[in-house]
This record gives C-alpha cells, sequence and structure tokens, in this order.
C-alpha cells in the first residue's frame, strides 16, 4: 500500500475499543455464527461503553443536541453499537466479503462526476457507511482515490481495508499535518481524486462556521480552497446503509471554482457547503445513530 | 536600491494572498511569513508554493523544503535565486 505521508507522531487513539479489538473481532467472525455473533457484539458493546468515559460523554452530548433531550442509556449504547456494526462491516469488506454502491437519486454531482471520470476531490463525513465511498469508487468506477485519514492506535481496519483495495486507493495519514497539502498537492499532481473528511477540523484548516445542529458550528473549508487553488471540482458525499451488502450514496451537486476571484468562488463554496450541512441534518435527524461523532461537537460561535 | 526579487515576492505575497491591510512595502525582509508575522496558515503557504512554482519554474516538494523557503522574503528570495533558471529572476 502506498504511503504519502508517512506519520512519525505518536498515533492517538480515536476509535472506541482496545488496539487488539479489531484482531479479536475478525477471529470471532471466523468461526462463530452471526447469531451468536451479534448477541456477543452487543453484550461487548453493553462492557465496553461505560469503560469508555469520554467517548459515551461526547455521543451524550451530540445525542442531546439532535433529539433535544437528554438521550436515555439505550439510546446511547445504540449509538456506539451502530458504530460497532460499521466497523465490523468495514472488517468484512477487507477479507473480501462483496460489497456494492448504489447512487441515490440526489447523488446527481456524484453520478455526473463518475460519468465524465474527471480528477476531483471527494468530501465526505463521519456518517454511516461514508468511509467506504472511497473503497467502492475505486474498483467500481476504476478511479484512483487517495484518502486522507488520521491513523490512530487502532487502525488495523483501515489498514487491511487499504490492502485489499491497493490497485485503487491509497491513503495519505494526516497526523503530520505540516505534510499534509503537500501530500494532497502530490496525488493531485499523479492525476488522483482525493477523498477528505468535512467534519472536524483536525481534518483541515479555514475553519469557518455554519448553521448545524441548531447553532453556527465550525468547519474546516480547505476542500474549497483546494478546488480553488488546482481547478478541481469538489463533491460532498454520504454513504448510507442501504440493505446488505449495500450503502446508497447521496451526494451534493458538483461545486467547480470558475474564473471569477477567489472571494467570489469562496461565497459559492460557502453556499454549497452550507446546503449539504442542512440535507446532511435532516438524514441525522431521520437516523440520529448514523453519526458517528465520539468526539466533541464542531465548535459553536459566539 | 531595493532587490528586484525580494519586491517582486513582497507584491506575489500580497497579490497570491489577497492580503487586505497590507501593501508590498510594510512587509519586512526578514519577518516570519507562516505562523507569526504575516500569520499565514498550510493553505496560504500552498497556494503562494503553487504561485512561486509557476513564475519562476522551481519545485518545492515538501514541507521542510517550504517551510525554510518561506521562513521570511530574505530566506525566500535565497531560495528561489539558488533554484531558479536567472532568465526567470527580475532585474
Amino acid at each position: 500500500m502506498e504511503r504519502m505521508g508517512s506519520p512519525e507522531n505518536a498515533a492517538p487513539v480515536r476509535n472506541p475499543g482496545p488496539a487488539w479489538g479489531y484482531r479479536f473481532l475478525i477471529a470471532c467472525d471466523a468461526i462463530l455464527p452471526e447469531l451468536i455473533f451479534r448477541p456477543l457484539r452487543w453484550l461487548g458493546t453493553l462492557v465496553a461503553v461505560p469503560l469508555l468515559s469520554d467517548r459515551r460523554r461526547h455521543s451524550e452530548a451530540y445525542l442531546e443536541t439532535i433529539l433535544a433531550r437528554p438521550p436515555s442509556t439505550r439510546e446511547v449504547l445504540r449509538h456506539f453499537f451502530a458504530f460497532e456494526e460499521f466497523l465490523m462491516l468495514r472488517l468484512r469488506i477487507a477479507r473480501g466479503r462483496p460489497h456494492r454502491g448504489v447512487l441515490a437519486p440526489d447523488a446527481l454531482g456524484f453520478h455526473e462526476l463518475m460519468f465524465s471520470g474527471e480528477q476531483a476531490l471527494l468530501g465526505s463525513f463521519h456518517v454511516g457507511h461514508s468511509d467506504l465511498i472511497g473503497f467502492l469508487v475505486g474498483p467500481q468506477e476504476r478511479r484512483k482515490v487517495f484518502m486522507v485519514r488520521q491513523r490512530v492506535g487502532n487502525s488495523l481496519d483501515t489498514e487491511i481495508l487499504g490492502s485489499q483495495f491497493r490497485q485503487w486507493v491509497s491513503y495519505i495519514w494526516v497526523n503530520r499535518p505540516e505534510n499534509l497539502l503537500f501530500a494532497i498537492k502530490d496525488a493531485i499532481a499523479a492525476g488522483g481524486s482525493v477523498a477528505m473528511k468535512c467534519d472536524r477540523t483536525e481534518f483541515g484548516s479555514k475553519a469557518e462556521e455554519f448553521l448545524f445542529l441548531g447553532a453556527r458550528r465550525s468547519f474546516p473549508l480547505s476542500i474549497y480552497h483546494l478546488s480553488i487553488l488546482f481547478r478541481l471540482p469538489v463533491v460532498l458525499a454520504v454513504g448510507l446503509p442501504a440493505g446488505p451488502g449495500c450503502t446508497r450514496v447521496h451526494s451534493s451537486p458538483i461545486f467547480r471554482p470558475d474564473g471569477s476571484g477567489k472571494a467570489e468562488n469562496l461565497g459559492r463554496a460557502r453556499a454549497h457547503f452550507q446546503e449539504f450541512l442542512a440535507r446532511l441534518e435532516d438524514q441525522l435527524r431521520a437516523d440520529p445513530f448514523l453519526w458517528f461523532n465520539f468526539a466533541p461537537l464542531p465548535a459553536t460561535g459566539r | 536600491m531595493p532587490d528586484p526579487l525580494v519586491s517582486r515576492l513582497k507584491s506575489l505575497v500580497v497579490a497570491t494572498l489577497k492580503l487586505e491591510d497590507i501593501t508590498p512595502d510594510q512587509i519586512a525582509d526578514n519577518e516570519p511569513l507562516i505562523g507569526s508575522g504575516l500569520n499565514l496558515d498550510s493553505i496560504d503557504a500552498l497556494e503562494l508554493v503553487v504561485t512561486l512554482e509557476k513564475e519562476f519554474g522551481i519545485k518545492i516538494g515538501s514541507s521542510e523544503e517550504s517551510r525554510a523557503a518561506l521562513a521570511s522574503i530574505a530566506h525566500l528570495a535565497e531560495f528561489i535565486r539558488a533554484r531558479a533558471d536567472p532568465a526567470k529572476l527580475p532585474r
């Protein structure tokens, strides 16, 4: 697997669960029938959540914001279990389980991009199956995708997914942020499309405030600055579960920087991002457990 | 008499980054460009690097190199003089 930004800093442990957890899940998945394994995973979540106090607090804060009331213990458990099930899916796909992506009717921007085959910047969020979009887009569309990822203490799922899809997907690790932009520049120069997360300022810079979950919250706009700088289109997308073996991709229309000035392009970029955030909020209100936000909510404005 | 390359670089910084509250003359030769000083961030630095590569036909290949080059206008001028085709330098 090609690695464009070799991290040297100590890796933070961000995902819930111990570093050995993935190997344990893989081993159990190989020997236990799902009828037994799934209740065991639920039990594991039940045991783990009280131990993950910081992440539980962030989950509660997010759920309280979106539900407009304090979440019940069961809802917090469901939030963690939804994330655990997504990690399990990643592990299974990494081990070769077939999985396909289908475009939702509203994914016109994504469809246009796939049809044209042009190089692009793909913005995504920690929502549902969004992490899988790059892996589905690469082999299905025969497109080279560079995915910006943060190496964490337990990145095994990401490592083996990258290994499984190495023909189409390469990672740009963000643990050395000072190298990130040069790695992206090289990826673009190599003709690749770059996928990056847009819901945490740790994944970008040029943060600005947008209306989300009832407040003005800070999101990184770096994807649009890169778009304007390199004259590349931007599509924002999320992948949502659509039944067994399937992820449905929802996307924004394409944002294209035009010949007008940077200020004008950024003005259009802000509107483009805000529009997608509003759609994303609607989707999260329909299924709050899909935003795997176990970190502090994006900072609010004054 | 001011160094024509230094003057050109100051103008490029202001024009590329659309700095509104500052004129080229107000940038000191040894003022840090990144972080403190002009308070440029990593995206600004990348934008500047792309502009410089086009303008002077040079290649800045890593963040270490860019940090060294963008330490100040004086460092940048020295960096470009060492790498650019002399025909591309302002006289």
